[in-house]
């Protein structure tokens, strides 16, 4: 009885200690967003203030008016969702493809093509930019919507990603579709495909994120406001030499709650994909 | 099948898109109407709004043309214009400043103005020499200056009327700034007499040619940093540190000397033009701040800077292109930049409406500068050497290294970085 008890105790200890360490990595991760609010609501003088106001002393609904009416968000909205949905779509169908023709089809030449598309991952993006941009005045797409999507619409670690969720399905699953006489495409498609959904939901959000969040590429490409991503919209609120702060976190704000949203309905998928991006055989 | 089929609705759709978002793009300036639009590439936000209304005012003048400002953070400016410049997409008019000028004038990307300037009779003296000298690339001129910037010596009435020190004046030597800054120290409420910032504009740009030196020689093709004067121009810095005068290099690392001046924390700091609306905005200090002339260490200098607007090579407008160029160097251009007290306007015609745009402090003060201001260093590859200046201020600011060991350093990679260019 005593031992139990004891069990018992030790194991509630334990927990008090796991949450603990949680309840400070929670604190630490929210506090930047906390802070972002907060300095939305300042003026530019409390700002910048030594020591800190935590609280602003007056709320300055303003900066919000500000941001709105400097920047179109209703453009950037559009335009970064539609950027968000065809590249990941694009993403979603292409590397599942890939992924599944690597793990799955034996053809000539595959591990040298599958190590050309993983050496894609070693080298620094910046250096496609140049050709990039080059290939797309090319072909006249400069300030569109197109150019924007179409160098994002295959991704690498998307590729790598889907080829570890594809390899992960048993081979009895595939001899017995062959049996029933499936090709390869109704293989992937009927068998396959439904078995790694949390890998295309894993994909899809990180996906969604590499959208939201890029800045080069789409300054670079597009240069008119009405072309522009809300990062990069965001991005024209910082001045050289000072910064409304103010009015760039209330700007901040606007652009970052729709991905807040979206994680907080899609976190399981989220973590359930981080955590099996390794091996799952 | 359901799937399926919503897939290939999906697919379909997105074509769609991309198809349509591929026809909307703007085609080279050209649109239907027969107006020819001009880009305007610039980086400020907050000089947008005034640019915008500059370019209606020329709308409104000249119906056929439409003029496309087109906003990039400073951060990201210069990749953007090289990227375009390798697609030969410039925008036909942008912002150029000194570091950046040599590189694109001396790789022909932008259109040498001297026959236009001489054509169109337009007086370059109204624009301050030192502008002219740094826009000037191998004998042809090469931007229209459109605003400077100059350091000056800001202080705060507040903090020095607490000790009880009379503010700075313009008869002010550096051993004067230093005593005062002696009385204003407070280590009790962390308060510093002044800052001395790892800088090169708002620092030893100005105090180097103060002390006699200079950072570049004229022809381009030497480092200024091995000579005494740049020792004495460097040293009287660190000296601030050593006494205790000045916040680390640390703590300048977490808040930077602005921010440290805008919180209270420090009562004098060398600050640049640039700052003015900065200051003035900040309803914390803008009542009890003021300016006046940098202190004399042996002789009077200032590292004047400023932007120029400049034409693409690439422009396919180029007469039109000049047209507005001309215009915004005009007096009537130049009165509206004046007004907004945003940036100092080029044209000396109309520095005194721009001193009255804050008539509380003593604006006048970055006239005053301008009689002795010294041009602002530049080569083919200015953020090569720009590198090695900011590495070594920082090793010497955190005293790492002696301030000897540190310009013999600059000096040594600076001339090996200049020999390259030839």
């Amino acid at each position: 009885m005593k031992e139990i008890s004891s069990n018992k105790k030790r194991m509630q200890i334990n927990k008090i200690i796991i949450h603990l360490l949680l309840i400070l990595g929670a604190i630490i991760t929210i506090i930047p967003f906390v802070w972002m609010i907060l300095t939305s609501f300042k003026t530019l003088g409390e700002s910048t203030i030594i020591p800190p106001t935590i609280f602003p002393k007056q709320m300055q609904w303003e900066n919000y008016k500000e941001a709105m009416r400097t920047l179109p968000y209703g453009k950037f909205y559009f335009n970064t969702i539609v950027y968000t949905m065809l590249t990941t779509i694009g993403q979603i169908v292409f590397c599942s493809m890939a992924g599944y023709a690597f793990a799955r089809i034996d053809f000539k030449g595959k591990n040298f093509i599958f190590v050309l598309i993983l050496s894609v991952l070693m080298v620094p993006g910046q250096i496609f930019l140049i050709p990039q941009f080059m290939i797309m005045k090319k072909l006249g797409l400069l300030n569109s919507i197109t150019a924007l999507v179409l160098p994002g619409l295959f991704s690498a670690y998307g590729t790598f990603l889907m080829r570890q969720f594809y390899m992960g399905i048993p081979k009895e699953l595939e001899e017995a579709a062959r049996l029933d006489g499936c090709n390869h495409f109704t293989i992937f498609w009927k068998i396959m495909t439904p078995l790694v959904k949390p890998g295309i939901a894993a994909l899809a959000i990180t996906a969604c994120l590499y959208c939201w969040n890029s800045l080069m590429w789409p300054l670079i490409v597009n240069t008119s406001i009405d072309k522009m991503t809300l990062s990069a919209g965001l991005s024209t609120l910082s001045g050289q030499h000072g910064t409304n702060f103010p009015v760039a976190m209330a700007g901040t704000v606007l652009a970052v709650w729709p991905m807040i949203v979206l994680f907080a309905i899609f976190q399981k998928h989220f973590v359930e994909g981080m955590a099996s991006t390794g091996s799952k055989s | 099948m359901k799937i399926k089929r919503s897939l290939s609705i999906l697919l379909v759709v997105m074509m769609l898109i991309t198809v349509v978002a591929g026809c909307s793009k703007n085609d080279a300036g050209n649109s239907t109407d027969g107006k020819v639009t001009l880009t305007f590439g610039l980086w400020d936000k907050y000089q947008e709004p005034i640019m915008r209304e500059l370019a209606d005012m020329y709308e409104a003048k000249n119906e056929n043309i439409k003029i496309d400002i087109q906003l990039t953070p400073y951060g990201q400016y210069w990749t953007k214009l090289e990227t375009a410049a390798t697609g030969e997409v410039l925008p036909d008019i942008f912002w150029i400043n000194g570091p950046n000028i040599v590189k694109y004038a001396a790789n022909d990307m932008l259109v040498p103005l001297d026959e236009l300037v001489e054509s169109n009779n337009i007086d370059l003296s109204v624009y301050p020499e030192g502008l002219i000298d740094l826009y000037t690339v191998e004998g042809k001129l090469y931007g229209i200056p459109k605003d400077w910037d100059l350091t000056a010596l800001w202080y705060n009435k507040k903090l020095f009327d607490e000790k009880g020190v009379e503010y700075p004046n313009e008869n002010w030597t550096w051993d004067d700034m230093v005593e005062a800054a002696r009385k204003l120290t407070d280590k009790e409420k962390g308060i510093y007499g002044i800052a001395s910032r790892p800088d090169t504009q708002e620092g030893i740009y100005d105090t180097i040619p103060q002390a006699g030196g200079y950072i570049i020689s004229e022809d381009r093709k030497t480092s200024g940093y091995d000579t005494k004067e740049a020792l004495e121009g460097t040293k009287i810095w660190i000296d601030l540190l050593e006494e205790g005068l000045s916040p680390t290099l640390e703590e300048q690392a977490d808040t930077n000397a602005i921010e440290l001046f805008k919180g209270e924390k420090v009562a004098m700091v060398y600050a640049a033009s640039w700052n003015v609306p900065v200051f003035m905005e900040n309803e914390i200090i803008k009542d009890h701040i003021d300016l006046t002339v940098m202190p004399l260490i042996k002789e009077r200098a200032a590292t004047i800077h400023g932007l120029s607007n400049a034409i693409a090579a690439n422009s396919k407008h180029k007469d039109e292109a000049w047209d507005f160029v001309k215009f915004l160097g005009s007096k009537e251009a130049n009165e509206v930049w004046a007004k907004s007290g945003a940036v100092i306007p080029a044209h000396k015609e109309v520095l005194d409406i721009w001193e009255s745009s804050y008539p509380d402090i003593n604006l006048k003060a970055f006239v005053d500068e301008l009689d002795y201001a010294v041009m602002y260093p530049v080569s083919m590859n200015t953020s090569k050497w720009n590198d090695v200046e900011t590495e070594y201020i920082k090793q010497m600011w955190n005293r790492g290294i002696t301030v000897e060991e540190g310009l013999k350093k600059i000096a040594e990679l600076m001339n090996e970085a200049l020999t390259k260019e030839q």
